[in-house]
């Protein structure tokens, strides 16, 4: 064989290979999501990338016959998918972690109301007034401390780890972190943008290292003894104790934790949340797969997968998650995320918090 | 008289003003540079920006200034180091490190960074907490030395023995050959190669955001995303950009004009020089200190890590598995079409402009590069030409990006095997009465060949590797190696994410391997 003959081969084999690997299932797929006509599936772009939502997804198609196909990217990644794709957006269902997500997707008019009987049932708190997302899940941000080290009544609240008592003693990841700047936008939303500022430059003043790595490596460093405090999601301390690493059960032993602001106006909590998309083909099924996301059903396996506090009432809590009580949750208007997140990026960069 | 009309006509491929060559050329330019430049040209009407960006910029500017240069500086010596140690000396294990030096290539940056954060991180064995600039910068230097290794080796092996023993005739001992003869003749493979290294610091996003680390690359996400500032992204992604094109400049001048004349033809083998017992042992420590600390650290660590999981999650992977080689193979296919079109234009202005497009596409981190399609694809949409991103459509686009992103890693090579073909071999084909196509696709591109497939090689384990663009732009179900290793990863499970990063690294020391097994073969005077 000459080298080009070759060089053809090769180019035909790899495009037939492509034919095979990618098409036969897409082309069967998406046949249905081109034309207007419904489909017996529901498309959904996530942000969410767990296992514990393939397993939510089954269930759903295991009680009603409707297939669930997935994207799954970073929320800003899919806000600028869906606005690239317009009308022709082949989503039904679209779920993100953190308010500021869901937000920004209603102003982007990528979301549209989808109303029913059973959303209803969704408290207020936590859904769009205008029933364009629907929260599900949540998770608290939390302060994590080595036991036996620091007296939890000294960390009762976020406030306290600004102070001069705490000096070199913090740890935390970066401040572009979406857990972070929701957070400072509650903060912002609450005590306005100097006292947020002060308190951000307080804690950087108070950092034992410059923010790096996840939450989970700020609870390494707390076991380490490289700081005594750090702020994190609940979920990755009752994570490191139902631990399958031993070296990470090891470090659980070490830490406790602190639901910050119970005094005050609450501990800060985040939600996850999916909403009908603005062009979705398959909106009978979409709005199932919403209201299958807001039962209890769905939500006790994702709390016993990943260990996230439901929204609906009647899921049975682990026991590693049951530990932590009830607490007072902070009260917010999760539809000013998007608009202060920006705002909490330019005060942390102001404040020096990497 | 046809054959003379067709010899004033026509000189070579890059050589044509005009015709559908130069449109390929320009074609090829405009499909690596079009999502970059979009994604410049959108933020153009944005808001000024706020508070704080004048840090922003300044951090950033300064943590990828040193970045490249040091990382890239320190990858770059230890890479030639180890190519002139393994391909010109005689010393323990040689034959071993010619591919265990090159495994690095397989592992993505952001799978050694979370396992050295690991390691080196509190409660690791080596606790002493790499972080920052200094976390970045090593991870960058022991993953990337390969790629100075390879252009370096690749050079040192195709060079004209008959000069180095020339060199040896007129009396020059084998250091003053290296000094005089080998190294001058290895510079433009070591000056490709640091290219190479340094735009790939500065697209970085995953090995940089994870440790904190302020560059261009997490500076453009921060403003962008977090800050909500468009125009601040694209100040600082448009830096990162006049960056490559510099850089690219700069390494072309060091390359110089300098053209080397090929001598004869016969080919023998190269005596090596037999390094002393105790400098041998240094190099052995040398080599093996590179090979531990870029592959086989970071995979012992993964594996102990999946074995928590008893490596089950390994019995999961075979369609993504299946997945990543087929995009990777007909995407590295793809690439090389257009990483060909701008080498063999390389010495005219077309073929120019195609391999400035090309660094442009290759110092873009991927995610902008992503966005910069959507940003395409939504002016396509509006002018009635595509609809949705379904399946079709979102492998088309993946294509796209990828050679938007990786033409240059392909042109690179093609481009230094281009050099081998002399002036009389033209010439000749001239006289013949071929034309430029006809002389590109007889004379040309098979005796570039071998480095095609060098690039090719290393076109597919970059894609192998790819994560951003292919989170977004992929159609539904559609589960790659990297984007399941990035599910597990970005949620903080790293123990699940073992398999699927040992999967890409295990997937790409294939061709890894061949490519450095055809590397040694391709020493013209071994073969006699």
């Amino acid at each position: 064989m000459t080298l080009r003959s070759r060089l053809f081969t090769a180019f035909a084999a790899a495009a037939a290979l492509a034919v095979v690997a990618c098409s036969p299932a897409e082309k069967a797929k998406d046949a249905g999501a081109d034309t207007s006509a419904e489909t017996n599936a529901v498309n959904v772009y996530s942000s969410r990338h767990y296992d514990s939502d393939t397993a939510v997804f089954a269930a759903f198609t295991a009680k009603t016959g409707i297939d669930v196909r997935v994207v799954q990217a970073e929320g800003n990644q899919l806000l600028e998918r869906l606005k690239a794709e317009g009308e022709y957006a082949n989503a039904d269902v679209v779920i993100t972690v953190d308010a500021g997500n869901l937000d920004r997707l209603v102003e982007a008019n990528l979301l549209q109301p989808a109303t029913s009987a059973a959303l209803d049932g969704v408290p207020a708190q936590f859904r769009d007034p205008q029933n364009r997302w629907f929260g599900f899940l949540k998770r608290a941000r939390v302060i994590i401390y080595a036991r036996g080290v620091v007296d939890p009544a000294q960390i009762a609240s976020m406030d306290a780890l600004a102070t001069p008592a705490f000096k070199g003693k913090v740890c935390a990841r970066t401040s572009t972190n979406l857990y972070n700047l929701s957070m400072m936008a509650a903060r912002i939303e609450r005590d306005g943008p100097e006292k947020s500022l002060a308190w951000a430059r307080g804690i950087a003043g108070n950092f034992a290292r410059q923010p790096q790595g996840s939450d989970s490596d700020q609870l390494r460093a707390v076991a380490a003894g490289q700081c005594q405090v750090a702020i994190a999601n609940h979920y990755y301390l009752i994570r490191f104790r139902r631990s399958a690493d031993p070296s990470d059960r090891a470090i659980a032993e070490k830490l406790d934790v602190v639901l910050p602001d119970q005094a005050g106006a609450g501990t800060h909590v985040n939600i996850s949340g999916a909403g009908l998309a603005a062009h979705a083909r398959n909106r009978a099924n979409a709005i199932k797969l919403i209201e299958f996301l807001t039962t209890a059903e769905a939500q006790q396996i994702m709390s016993d997968k990943n260990n996230e506090l439901p929204v609906a009432s009647g899921v049975t809590l682990s026991p590693e998650l049951a530990a932590l009580g009830a607490f007072k949750e902070e009260v917010v208007d999760y539809g000013t995320f998007g608009e202060r997140q920006p705002e909490a990026q330019r005060l942390f960069d102001e404040a020096g918090w990497k | 008289m046809e054959v003379v009309a067709n010899a004033q006509r026509a000189r070579s491929f890059g050589e044509l003003a005009s015709g559908w060559p130069l449109l390929a050329a320009l074609l090829a330019a405009l499909v690596c540079a079009a999502p970059a430049l979009a994604v410049l040209f959108g933020a153009l009407d944005a808001d000024a920006a706020g508070d704080g960006a004048g840090n922003l910029l300044r951090d950033s500017v300064i943590g990828t200034v040193t970045l490249t240069l040091v990382a890239g500086a320190i990858a770059t010596v230890l890479g030639a180091a180890a190519a002139w140690l393994v391909t010109l000396c005689a010393f323990p294990g040689r034959a071993l490190f010619e591919w265990l030096l090159v495994l690095p290539l397989a592992a993505p940056v952001y799978v050694l960074a979370y396992a050295y954060g690991a390691i080196t991180g509190p409660g690791g064995p080596v606790p002493i907490g790499l972080s920052g600039l200094a976390g970045a910068g090593f991870v960058y230097v022991v993953g990337l030395y390969p790629y100075i290794y390879l252009s370096t080796r690749a050079a040192f092996v195709s060079q004209n023995v008959c000069a180095l023993e020339a060199a040896r005739a007129l009396g020059a001992g084998p250091w003053r050959t290296f000094a005089t003869v080998a190294a001058p003749l290895a510079w433009p493979g070591v000056a490709a190669g640091g290219a190479l290294a340094a735009m790939e610091i500065a697209a970085d996003y995953g090995a940089a955001a994870y440790f904190g680390a302020s560059t261009i690359t997490t500076g453009v996400f921060r403003a962008w995303f977090s800050r909500g500032e468009p125009q601040l992204a694209m100040q600082l992604a448009s830096l990162l950009l006049i960056g490559a094109l510099v850089f690219l400049w700069l390494e072309r001048a060091a390359r110089g004009r300098r053209g080397f004349a090929g001598g004869s033809a016969r080919w023998r083998a190269l005596k090596p020089i037999r390094l002393s017992p105790l400098a041998g042992l240094g190099a052995t420590a040398f080599c093996a200190t590179l090979a531990l600390l870029g592959a086989l650290i970071p995979i012992a660590w993964l594996l102990r890590l999946a074995s928590y999981r008893a490596f089950a999650d390994f019995a999961t992977l075979g369609e993504p598995l299946v997945r990543s080689l087929v995009i990777a193979g007909v995407g590295a296919a793809l690439t090389l079409a257009v990483s060909a079109v701008i080498a063999l234009a390389a010495r005219r202005l077309a073929g120019r402009i195609g391999l400035f497009a090309a660094a442009i596409g290759y110092a873009a981190p991927g995610a902008v590069t992503a966005l910069g399609a959507l940003t395409v694809f939504a002016l396509l949409r509006e002018a009635g030409v595509v609809g949705g991103i379904s399946g079709a459509a979102a492998i088309t686009m993946l294509f796209w990006v990828y050679a938007s992103r990786f033409a240059a890693a392909g042109a690179q090579p093609i481009e230094a095997g281009l050099t081998r073909v002399t002036r009389n071999m033209a010439d000749v084909g001239r006289t013949l009465g071929a034309g430029a196509l006809r002389r590109a696709w007889r004379i040309e591109l098979p005796i570039a060949a071998p480095a095609a497939v060098a690039g090719a090689l290393i076109v597919f384990v970059e894609i192998l590797k790819e994560l951003p663009a292919t989170l977004v732009l992929r159609p539904f179900d559609f589960e790659t190696l990297a984007t399941r290793a990035h599910a597990y990863a970005s949620d903080e499970r790293l123990v699940q994410a073992a398999a699927p990063s040992l999967m890409i690294t295990l997937a790409g020391l294939i061709p890894v391997i061949l490519l450095s097994r055809r590397l040694t073969r391709s020493r013209a005077g071994e073969r006699e």
